[in-house]
């Protein structure tokens, strides 16, 4: 896909639109929902930590095992993969202009956060099922 | 990727000093940026020294004292000299500012000018503005209506008026939209702080009845949405207003309508 020409008169010209998308708002409420979210999850993980601070492996499982607490362990990992998604789609938008860099850097960011979030999941499942 | 560094043809080298005016009590020295389009050479920094004593106290006034008697060939764009027109706007000791409202005594030691940062040079101390025009016609700021024009005015009340305030007194200097990082960055595609001000002066105008297209046409990750609130364009406003409190205003008529 060419990348679509941008010039002075495209921009003062009311009937072309020279954007590149119609989810900006979604994504900018989606970031502001994660990001609220995250301060109540991570305030869970930060109680988590400390109470398990010192703890042995298997008082750390029976903590982390209980399907409770799994399940919100499980939400804050992927409300905080989605959250960091869009902070560096919006980095990426900003400062890699080159149109196939771009959509190189686009890529990598969602299959890394896919990545990580897969395996995040399914090592709580582990502990939350098989201990 | 971004480019961090100006390329090699556009950095600014050391150049000329001007002699200091015979006979003066009273002198204050100017950094200007000197960039002639018909030489191939790089633009410079000449240095002047202005007798304080014979001109106004404005940055302006010294410039152009400059020009009548030491160098007339130095270009800067000037009109009303008194903060209406925004002609003036350029980089005064590393702030956008307009030289016509700026106080030679508001700072110490050597003036530095530049033009304004980030935009194309014709000459001189003057931009090219085009792009900045360009996007300010984008968002098409005229009173657009539905309904059936009235045979006298459009009325307003006096509430209604009242939003505008802060609004409708911009005068296109230029000087939030080249304070914006984002808008270096991405100035072909995101419309900037002076732009979007005037945005929200129309989406807010109770005579407006075109609203939710004005949304639609801002609806996009790039026109709107690159403004992370760095607030330099409330900074440097010379007219006081606050073009990042007009876009948090227009994201959250966005928000509201995608919600509701």
């Amino acid at each position: 896909m060419r990348e679509k020409v941008i010039t002075t008169q495209t921009i003062a010209d009311p009937k072309t639109s020279y954007g590149d998308g119609k989810a900006a708002s979604r994504h900018f409420i989606a970031q502001r929902w994660t990001g609220a979210v995250n301060v109540l999850l991570v305030g869970f993980l930060v109680w988590m930590v400390v109470r398990l601070a010192g703890a042995d492996r298997a008082e750390m499982i029976s903590v982390v095992g209980n399907p409770i607490a799994g399940i919100i362990l499980a939400v804050l990992l992927v409300v905080a993969l989605v959250h960091m998604r869009i902070g560096m789609v919006e980095i990426v938008e900003d400062y890699v202009q080159d149109p196939r860099t771009n959509r190189l850097s686009l890529m990598l960011n969602t299959l890394f956060c896919l990545g990580v979030g897969l395996i995040g999941v399914i090592a709580i499942l582990k502990l939350v099922i098989w201990g | 990727m971004v480019e961090l560094l100006l390329p090699k043809n556009s950095r600014p080298a050391k150049g000329k000093t001007w002699p200091k005016p015979a006979g003066a009590k009273s002198l204050r020295e100017y950094h200007i940026y000197r960039y002639d389009p018909d030489s191939d050479a790089n633009p410079r920094i000449d240095t002047y020294f202005v007798d304080t004593s014979d001109c106004g106290p404005m940055i302006l006034d010294g410039l152009l004292w400059i020009k009548n008697k030491v160098d007339p060939t130095l270009t800067l764009r000037r009109s009303c000299r008194e903060g209406i027109c925004g002609s003036c706007s350029m980089n005064i000791n590393g702030l956008n500012t307009l030289a016509c409202t700026k106080g030679m005594d508001d700072s110490t030691g050597a003036i530095k000018i530049y033009p304004l940062p980030h935009m194309p040079v014709v000459k001189d101390l003057v931009p090219d503005l085009s792009n900045f025009y360009a996007q300010h016609r984008a968002i098409e700021p005229w009173l657009q209506t539905t309904s059936e024009t009235p045979k006298t005015e459009w009325k307003q009340s006096i509430e209604e008026r009242s939003k505008l305030d802060g609004l409708y007194e911009c005068i296109l200097c230029a000087c939030c939209s080249t304070s914006c990082p984002s808008y270096w960055w991405n100035g072909e595609k995101y419309l900037g702080p002076a732009a979007l001000l005037q945005a929200y002066r129309w989406l807010i105008d109770s005579r407006d009845e075109t609203t939710q297209a004005r949304l639609d046409d801002l609806e996009d990750p790039f026109k709107l949405y690159r403004c992370h609130t760095i607030m330099n364009c409330a900074k440097v406003c010379p007219k006081g207003l606050n073009p990042a409190k007009a876009i948090a205003e227009i994201k959250k008529m966005m928000v509201e309508r995608k919600v509701a």
